[in-house]
């Protein structure tokens, strides 16, 4: 069976003025927050977003996200996974802005999943614990391969042996374009500065142009 | 309720949505016989836009399945997609990302709201 594309006629397709004003409905922007199970990416999306973080679960076929065909549906594993979600509004932007944060886990098996959010988005930070520093290799490997900007963001455990950020580059393999911080994860002013951090690196790789519609953006393939 | 009950057995949702597209309350009405989830997505999307990923988090519902219950609140009318909202890029696009100009606003707004945080050098 083919994707269902929407007909042309479909009322929700298309540009279409809805039928109310949205005049000055904010842009949303999006991040990706990436982490291995317990490095606080929970707690990273609260320390900023305005509601408490909502987990939300997703199924994933395991060979492909993107199967049209039901043919040998049998040999297909789904699996359940769950993610965070958190939104902070921010009128007060030189334009509106309204920002998603998605915390993500950090298995290669949620690729799909990750190539979802991090379509458009203005880039990812993977969320370190220097204790389970592996389970950053993933997530490090595959912004790197797609392109998307990317920070690491040490998050310091209380008890757990502080390494200096330029150790955890080392470790990771990771070229000096990509800054490393530390923070904590439960400060939301270090998590800000995480943000901002991101969005400075992520200038050197973004077009130029005052539009953020493309033209190619079509209103239901958001 | 099942999931599959709740979708009445469909699997596939009618509307290519992201889970970042964000859905308004319109001014159709759901066509009858639509689960309660769809009033309460309507109800949730009335108070605040909300993104497809935040109903299924408040609903405790598959993202799937709320897809499916979406697009039919999309083709009532009873939902509809702001014109700003589809900031991401369409599912060949993968390199459409964020102006500079939005990625200043950005920063600009962040700095605002936290004036104590710190943006870290550049490294490199």
């Amino acid at each position: 069976m083919p994707s269902p594309t929407p007909k042309p006629d479909d009322p929700a397709v298309g540009v279409r003025t809805p039928s109310h004003s949205h005049a000055g409905a904010p842009t949303v922007l999006k991040i990706v927050i990436a982490g291995g199970f317990g490095a606080g990416k929970t707690t990273a999306v609260g320390a900023v977003s305005e509601i408490t973080p909502l987990s939300t679960e997703e199924y994933l076929t395991e060979a492909s996200a993107n199967v049209d065909s039901l043919e040998g549906v049998e040999a297909k594993q789904t699996t359940t996974v769950a993610f965070d979600f958190g939104r902070l509004s921010l009128p007060d932007a030189p334009v509106p802005l309204e920002l998603f944060l998605f915390g993500t886990p950090g298995q290669d098996r949620f690729v799909d999943l990750w190539y979802d959010l991090s379509r458009g988005a203005v880039g990812a930070v993977v969320l370190v614990d220097t204790r389970r520093l592996e389970s950053s290799f993933t997530p490090v490997s595959f912004f790197e391969d797609i392109g998307l900007p990317f920070v690491v963001a040490v998050n310091h455990f209380d008890g757990a042996h502080r390494y200096h950020p330029e150790q955890v580059r080392a470790a990771l393999e990771l070229p000096t374009s990509v800054p490393v911080v530390t923070c904590d994860a439960r400060n939301p002013s270090h998590i800000a500065g995480v943000l901002l951090t991101l969005v400075g690196h992520a200038v050197k790789y973004a077009p130029a142009g005052p539009n953020h519609l493309t033209p190619t953006t079509t209103l239901q393939d958001a | 309720m099942r999931t599959y009950t709740l979708t009445r057995g469909r699997t596939r949702p009618r509307h290519q949505l992201g889970l970042d597209t964000v859905l308004d309350a319109g001014h159709g009405r759901p066509g009858p016989g639509q689960a309660e989830e769809c009033a309460e997505i309507l109800s949730l999307c009335r108070e605040h836009r909300r993104s497809v990923t935040e109903l299924a988090g408040r609903l405790g519902r598959p993202v799937t399945a709320v897809k499916i219950l979406v697009s039919d609140l999309l083709d009532a009318d009873a939902l509809v997609v702001p014109v700003t909202a589809p900031y991401a890029a369409s599912g060949t696009d993968a390199d459409a990302r964020p102006s500079t100009q939005l990625l200043a606003a950005l920063s600009t707004a962040l700095k605002r709201k936290w004036p104590d945080a710190i943006a870290y050098p550049e490294a490199g």
